[in-house]
């Protein structure tokens, strides 16, 4: 009876532990919504009453501040970095892995050493590059330098290896074009795996801050994040304005997510395979 | 043998084209760049142009009071930051595994959300709510757990504390999400065999749970280091270019002020971004020298 008894004490407090840990992880996603519908003072105060001012706070940055435009930016910069990232990497990784050469594994250690190069130490020179170029303001200087990933390689890399290379012969005896073979063969047969990856690469564009905020200095071609950092340094800032582009900014993501829960988690644990 | 000798050149060059589009990518926007600025580091900027100046620029360095306390900011944002979330992240795992049997999927979601949201997004909504007046110091002054309102935006030592918190929020969850993968990997039958040896819960949790998750909890650790290390989004945004009077500036966020901000000096800004490559290097090292002996 008291063994009994102690254990359902330690089980609430396990519950109790569990429930606060959850509420703080999901609150901001929570009060982000309220926050949208607030005016400033009341998203400063933290009241957490729905208020009335949605309509007002969608007109400002839709009106003023064109926000729809700044999500398609977004958009536009994340799927194009999905498709050229998922071809130029899907083909380097199966090539890494389905043709091996002495050469080629010397060519992808030395890729694998910019797994540990720090990001800043990359932008700087790319930034003069870039500039040199006179691409500066445009999207296709954020979408350029975030389609090679050495990681989203190493990545289907590891993925490929679980692919039998007998099917491959199979299809060559049966005279299939070696680049056919990469899309008839590999592709319909590793679809969770090239989902996995498409989520990642479209995660990491997205939520992509540091080089965005160096290349785009031009309102229009501005994406969420850089938007959002620039609504922040306004004057007056209009705080249920900025809630309601918080929202629009993690919308899609939270959706994806909660659609896509195991693809999602399988993309990011892919590394400790 | 002549004809299967030109099959197998043909093969060759099939793997060279699949890998020629990346090979190249890294090349002209990776490889390059950073080779072709080594010279940058010799260079001072004057307005448009630059002269040479040797190793002024890390003499320059060595002065630099600010350079080594962001430097020693990113370390004591590592050294206190990625012990608690891992600790967490441990904890709510195991509660998770062994602890629950209901809503574990639930759970799991609710943790791993935080990962998945914008950095900027998060920090725009902790920085509200962490404002003096805000949601944070309100609710606690109410619950009578302070009696005066936290600065944790304005106060240096409280704002390396807010850094710490958004940290941890994000990826708690995130590494919780490693840790469950690897307990489930555990054979059950250790634990019903120290069952039988009268092994207590916290015993096996010290000496079965954790030793076995060694593997998973360096993986952790080396990730979050290497996070720690280019830590730039929080304090550019949350606590706000680095402030209050630079108590959260980071190096990358200082290199990127120098080169971008304050004075476009982007050989200083490379000469720092060398020094940072050194220590990533370094940390990587220890690190992989490290797992190989563990394992």
């Amino acid at each position: 009876m008291m063994v009994e008894r102690k254990i359902s004490v330690s089980r609430v407090f396990l519950w109790i532990l569990l429930v606060i840990g959850a509420a703080a992880s999901i609150f901001p996603f929570f009060w982000m919504l309220i926050g949208s519908t607030q005016n400033p003072n009341d998203v400063v105060a933290g009241v957490l009453k729905p208020g009335n001012q949605f309509s007002q706070n969608w007109k400002y940055v839709s009106g003023t501040y064109n926000v729809l435009r700044f999500f398609l930016n977004s958009l536009k910069i994340a799927a194009f970095t999905v498709i050229f990232g998922i071809l130029v990497n899907g083909f380097a990784a199966f090539g890494f892995e389905k043709y091996r050469s002495k050469a080629r594994e010397r060519v992808f250690a030395v890729m694998l050493l910019a797994l540990i190069l720090p990001q800043i130490a990359i932008v700087i020179p790319l930034f003069r590059l870039i500039a040199t170029f006179r691409l500066l303001n445009t999207h296709l200087a954020i979408i350029l330098p975030s389609v090679m990933s050495v990681f989203i390689i190493f990545f289907l890399r590891q993925n490929f290896k679980m692919f039998p290379t007998e099917i491959m012969e199979a299809g060559r005896v049966d005279g299939a074009h070696e680049f056919r073979i990469f899309f008839t063969l590999v592709v319909p047969s590793m679809k969770a795996t090239f989902t996995s990856a498409s989520i990642y690469i479209f995660l990491a564009q997205w939520n992509s801050y540091l080089w965005p905020l160096m290349i785009i200095l031009n309102n229009v071609q501005k994406t969420l994040p850089i938007a959002l950092f620039s609504m922040m340094r306004d004057y007056t800032i209009q705080y249920g304005a900025v809630m309601v582009v918080v929202c629009i900014s993690t919308f899609p993501i939270l959706i994806m997510f909660l659609a896509m829960q195991r693809q999602f988690v399988q993309g990011l644990l892919g590394s400790v395979k | 043998m002549d004809k299967k000798g030109s099959y197998y050149r043909y093969i060759n060059n099939v793997g060279w084209i699949y890998v020629a589009p990346a090979l190249l990518l890294y090349v002209g926007l990776l490889a390059y760049p950073i080779l072709s600025s080594l010279y940058l580091v010799t260079q001072k900027w004057q307005g448009y142009s630059h002269k040479f100046i040797g190793l002024g620029n890390f003499a320059r360095m060595f002065r630099d009071g600010l350079f080594w306390q962001a430097l020693g900011h990113n370390f004591l944002f590592m050294a206190i930051q990625m012990p608690l979330m891992i600790f967490l992240a441990l904890i709510l795992a195991v509660i998770l595994n062994q602890g629950i049997h209901r809503f574990r999927g639930t759970f799991r979601t609710f943790f791993f959300l935080p990962a998945v949201t914008s950095l900027v997004a998060y920090s725009v909504l902790f920085r509200i709510i962490l404002q003096t007046n805000g949601l944070l110091n309100s609710f606690m002054m109410n619950m009578h757990l302070i009696t005066q309102p936290i600065g944790w935006l304005n106060d240096p030592f409280w704002a390396k504390i807010t850094i710490v918190l958004a940290l941890t929020w994000r990826w708690t969850g995130y590494n919780m999400v490693f840790f469950l993968v690897g307990l489930q990997n555990i054979d059950t039958q250790i634990y019903e065999a120290a069952e039988v040896d009268g092994a207590s819960r916290l015993r096996q949790f010290f000496n079965i749970t954790i030793p076995l998750l060694v593997p998973v909890i360096l993986f952790s650790a080396v990730t979050s280091t290497n996070g720690t290390m280019q830590l730039f989004d929080e304090p550019n945004v949350l606590t706000w270019e680095g402030g209050p009077a630079n108590a959260t500036m980071t190096v990358a966020l200082y290199i990127y002020r120098q080169a971008f901000v304050l004075n476009s000096d982007f050989g200083y800004a490379s000469a720092l971004s060398y020094v940072m490559v050194l220590i990533s290097g370094l940390l990587a090292f220890l690190q992989i020298r490290f797992l190989r002996e563990r394992s």
